[in-house]
């Protein structure tokens, strides 16, 4: 216990980054600072690509195949190896739509919104250690920039709701704002609980706190994952988590039933599929922020090559959470939501904190 | 607490027993009852051209025309505007029109569901069920009668 | 079925002698009908006699306001029964003059009036003086004449326009001083069940007001079945009132106006087999209902709703191999049914006795699922309150009403088809609220299972020569000029009523419905005035109404 908590304070400067190991592959870091800039793209684009290919497969095909389990029925099917070529099909559905933009709409943030809402989760995966090397950034601040990046995609949801020009958008941006508002406070300060535990903000840093050993089971290690070695900050997290990126029950700033899909009403073709991309991604990303500070991030049985398989793993078990809490949970009302955020969350996250602190301060 | 978690057991009860209760159609063809009431099979050989069934149809859905002599002519009915009551069938005193349980028909348009005679001859049966059969046992059976061609006698 | 104790606390029967004094001089004459006693009296009494009968003789249900012309006058007629016991009725009877058709409002006496007298208005055309609201409420706003009064011409095509300012693209009015909001919530919208437009008025998230928009499915049912002759023609459209499922219940609603009109008895084994598929379908719209409001509370088209169709789909192949039909039963007929039980009938017995017996586990289910989910129970408690006295008011019945712990239910308190003789009991919750709603529906589900069971026990063993399912009707069916019927039966939403006039010929003169879900949802701005959207789409689902039925 004592050991898995001991700060690290120091930098590991031996983790070598992705665009690092490809400017060695491909020789490009050989050619100065343009090469490096290309090897890091090249890097990013590898990462991003992975992500995006990712919500490609969860939106069309794993959703409606997670959904139809829940619901027993037999879902997409007809094309290509249990229905997975319907994600080509969907897709040049989507793209093939007319583009409908309403007249009054605020044309530049109506257009910037969608980009807004998916690149905001890009840009947060840059900063998350995928294990087999697959790692871009690594700076020091890594937690608090994962959080800030993630929070611009309110400023996105709101845009788009108020620059559609439809009043059921607007309550959906207003809606979107409140909840972010409202969890965004709970979810830092819990995840600063793991940040007093590992003592630095630093991703990998955080990664590697969690390798310890917990509790030495016969011939199986149960690691000091934070989510084994505090629970309580682990389901705080995962609620927060759930109402930051707008998920049952606390899809308020869609809630189809209410306010007919919120902010995204106006939305069609590509500009839908940003946004639909960026929702996704933001689910992900919970998930990646979730396996990185509570599930020992890449780490899992095996070889460690096999870091990003577990990584994956981990995300997609996120997933598969928000659509189980889908199929069973109602969604809570905007009031109750916000009780919830204020009144419960926030006051448990800060006990959360000063407990973890007292506790932390006293071991050391 | 118990509850959100009691819920959550059911559904993923459901989703791990992996049953299904939708069917891929048409592969899995429904099976439907006897009395199920479908397109309109139409024999003119039985037919005494009395017009009960056009005058008891609740929305006007057949049209006889009959010549100054009262033979038949024409018998149209619109599969389309049918609201398949059986109203017909249960007037009919010599069981000239029966619905089969065939509910599979398309048409390019609404026009193309108005049948004359000869297609309500050639509307196929469902699964060879026959439907006096199944609904009045007492008065024998039609399938196999009244195949093939009008006869014009 | 009804107790010995629950009949001693029904009211006192008012005697007509007693309403005839109650009402005294101001009945011009009588003008009674096949069910009940009906007086004529002045278009300026109207709210002094239906006081003095709502608060001195007790009816405080108005249960249905037929408005219709005849040659020389209009004719306003209200329905008045009693919550404790509906066999007790009278009608009051309201002749205006074809030159200048005013008569007094009775919106002051019932909340329900309001719709009625809207209604009566919009098609037949009388002024209702003193009615708060007087618009069209089924027709377009700009729509020429009446389409039920005499001299309407039903040929002439009409263009609808606009009313002058309502331009639907015009630019939102902005107003500063202005802290509230309008929202149109439909007619195209996911939760509203149907096209229908509710205006709301938001401040902020919270509801200030609104007012439900319908007529968009109106589709002339009153005048279908105008045109159609009793015997046949009428039968197959009662399904399509309400039109999820619970079509058995409102053939049974035309079967019994007509047969009582035309004096038709019905066997026995046939009021079985009715009562039978009256409660298939009662359980097939119930279980719609719970699937529908669990959609609106959940979000999605999740489990709730798919399980809810599942079960549901069961019941519709039962009723399949029995009526021939899933939606569009037309399997009454007057004096009986269309068809015995389908042969084998051991078969079909046990497979609905599969389904009965499958049922405890599904409820058991939908329990851990729906109604002990503590965040559904936090949705749902103390939202859509609607409190007892405002239910009747309101003219509210079926599930809605005894979800406000109105115990009313007209298969044992009026009682019909073979209900009297089964052990089963009514369902009233005292929540007031969405949840008492949910929950009533799911325990009726229970107890409907309970009366197929002892109908299937009665129809196995029921001797093999006496198995009449239609009693000998004729084919022309021409009741006595002028006489006049309603009558209601528990349909799955409520209390279904039928109001015919013969005039002798083989065609109603006048046919009138009383839809449950027109009046349930007229009751919907006492429910969610002051709540947040998401509880007005609650409070929506849970009325369980079907637009069909709302419009006619």
């Amino acid at each position: 216990m004592v050991e898995a908590i001991t700060p690290i304070a120091l930098q590991n400067d031996e983790t070598i980054l992705l665009p690092e190991r490809i400017g060695d592959l491909t020789g490009l870091d050989q050619f100065g600072v343009g090469g490096e800039l290309l090897a890091a793209f090249l890097a990013a684009f590898i990462v991003g690509n992975l992500m995006l290919a990712m919500t490609g497969v969860a939106g069309p095909w794993a959703k409606r195949k997670i959904t139809a389990a829940f619901t027993d029925r037999i879902a997409v099917n007809r094309l290509g190896p249990a229905g997975l070529f319907i994600i080509v099909a969907d897709s040049v559905r989507l793209l093939s739509k007319e583009l409908v933009i309403p007249e009054q709409a605020d044309r530049p943030a109506y257009d910037l919104a969608p980009i807004v809402v998916a690149a905001s989760a890009l840009l947060g995966f840059a900063v998350i250690p995928m294990g087999s090397g697959i790692h871009l950034a690594d700076p020091e601040v890594g937690l608090a920039y994962v959080f800030a990046i993630a929070g611009i995609a309110s400023i996105g949801l709101m845009m788009a709701g108020y620059a559609s020009s439809n009043k059921y958008s607007l309550l959906g941006g207003l809606r979107a704002v409140a909840q972010n508002i409202a969890y965004e406070i709970p979810l830092v300060v819990t995840g600063l609980s793991v940040v007093i535990f590992a003592g630095s903000l630093q991703m990998s840093t955080i990664v590697e706190a969690q390798a310890a050993t917990l509790v030495p089971l016969g011939p199986i290690d149960i690691p000091a994952w934070y989510a084994l070695v505090n629970p309580f900050a682990f389901v705080l997290f995962l609620v927060a988590n759930f109402a930051e990126v707008g998920r049952n029950p606390f899809d308020m700033p869609e809630a189809p039933t209410e306010i007919v899909a919120g902010y995204q009403t106006e939305y069609s073709s590509v500009y839908f599929v940003l946004i639909y991309l960026g929702e996704f991604l933001h689910i992900f990303l919970g998930g990646a922020i979730i396996a990185t500070i509570f599930l020992g991030g890449p780490a899992g049985p095996g070889p460690a090559e096999l870091g990003i398989v577990w990584f994956l793993i981990k995300i997609w078990a996120v997933f598969l959470l928000t659509q189980w809490l889908r199929s069973a949970v109602p969604r809570v009302r905007i009031d109750q939501m916000i009780e919830i955020g204020w009144k419960g969350l926030l006051v448990l996250s800060f006990a959360n904190l000063l407990l973890t602190a007292a506790i932390v301060g006293l071991i050391t | 607490m118990i509850g959100i978690l009691k819920s959550m057991a059911t559904t993923m009860k459901h989703a791990l027993d992996g049953s299904t209760f939708t069917v891929e159609y048409p592969e899995t063809a429904p099976d439907v009852s006897p009395r199920f009431r479908g397109v309109h099979k139409f024999s003119q050989e039985r037919c005494i051209w009395c017009r009960q069934c056009e005058n008891v149809c609740p929305n006007d859905t057949i049209q006889i025309v009959m010549d100054d002599q009262r033979n038949g002519e024409q018998y149209n009915l619109h599969i389309g505007q049918c609201i398949y009551c059986r109203l017909c069938e249960e007037v009919c005193p010599v069981d000239a029109i029966l619905l089969t349980q065939n509910f599979e028909f398309t048409a390019d348009t609404k026009h193309d569901f108005v049948y004359n005679k000869e297609q309500l001859k050639a509307v196929p049966w469902y699964k060879d069920i026959d439907p006096l059969e199944s609904r009045e046992p007492d008065r024998g059976a039609w399938i196999g009668e009244g195949e093939g061609e009008v006869d014009y006698q | 079925m009804s107790t010995e104790l629950e009949r001693q606390q029904r009211p006192v029967e008012v005697t007509e002698g007693e309403l005839e004094a109650l009402i005294g001089d101001r009945a011009l004459a009588r003008d009674d009908h096949l069910n009940a006693p009906g007086f004529v009296v002045r278009p300026d009494d109207v709210q002094a006699v239906l006081t003095d009968l709502k608060e001195q003789a007790g009816f405080d249900h108005l249960s249905c306001l037929t408005a219709q012309q005849y040659e020389d006058r209009y004719e306003s007629i209200y329905h008045m029964k009693k919550y404790a016991d509906p066999t007790q009725e009278v009608s009051i009877v309201v002749p205006t003059s074809i030159d200048d058709p005013v008569s007094q409002s009775a919106e002051p006496v019932f909340r329900t009036a309001d719709w009625h007298e809207r209604e009566a208005f919009d098609l037949v055309g009388i002024d209702y003086e003193g009615h708060p609201d007087p618009r069209r409420i089924l027709l377009p706003e700009t729509w020429q004449g009446h389409p039920l009064s005499l001299d309407y011409d039903q040929e002439k095509p009409q263009i609808v326009t606009l009313s002058e300012h309502a331009n639907p693209i015009q630019p939102d009015h902005h107003d500063a001083e202005s802290d509230t909001m309008f929202l149109n919530i439909g007619p195209h919208h996911p939760a509203t069940h149907g096209v229908l437009h509710v205006k709301t008025v938001l401040d902020g998230e919270t509801v200030v007001d609104i007012d439900p928009d319908i007529g968009y499915l109106h589709r002339c049912e009153e005048q279908m079945c105008q045109q159609g002759t009793y015997r046949h023609q009428i039968m197959p459209y009662p399904d399509r009132w309400d039109y999820v499922s619970a079509g058995l219940l409102n053939e049974w609603a035309y079967a019994r106006a007509a047969e009582d009109l035309a004096d038709i008895e019905v066997p026995e084994y046939a009021q079985i087999i009715r009562t039978m598929g009256a409660e298939l379908c009662r359980i097939a719209s119930h279980m719609l209902a719970l699937g529908t409001f669990a959609l609106d509370v959940y979000g999605d088209f999740t489990a709730v709703f798919q399980y809810a169709f599942r079960d549901r789909e069961v019941v519709q192949d039962i009723l399949e191999d029995l009526t021939g039909q899933r939606l569009m039963f037309n399997y009454f007929r007057l004096g009986g049914v269309a068809w015995d039980l389908p042969e084998p009938r051991e078969e079909f017995i046990a497979k609905t006795r599969d389904f009965l017996d499958e049922l405890p586990a599904k409820v058991d289910e939908y329990n851990d699922l729906i109604t002990g989910n503590e965040i559904f129970q936090v949705r749902c408690t103390n939202t859509g309150v609607l409190e007892p006295e405002t239910a009747k008011d309101y003219g509210c019945t079926g599930p809605v009403a005894r979800g406000s712990g109105v115990d009313y239910d007209l298969r044992r308190d009026d009682p019909y088809g073979y209900y009297e003789n089964l052990d089963w009991d009514v369902i009233t919750k005292d929540g007031c609220d969405n949840y008492a709603r949910v929950l009533c529906r799911m325990q009726e589900v229970e107890e409907s299972a309970k009366i197929i069971e002892q109908c299937l026990d009665l129809l196995e063993d029921w001797p093999e020569d006496d198995r009449t399912v239609q009693a000998n009707v004729p084919r022309t069916l021409k009741p006595d000029a002028d006489a006049e019927i309603y009558r209601a039966v528990e349909g799955a939403k409520g209390e279904l009523g039928i109001y015919i006039r013969s005039d002798g010929t083989d065609k109603p003169a006048r046919f009138k419905i009383r839809s449950p879900c027109y009046h349930n949802l007229s009751a919907l701005e006492e429910m969610c005035e002051g709540e947040y959207i998401p509880d007005l789409i609650a409070s929506l689902g849970s009325l369980d109404i079907v637009l069909g039925e709302v419009d006619r």
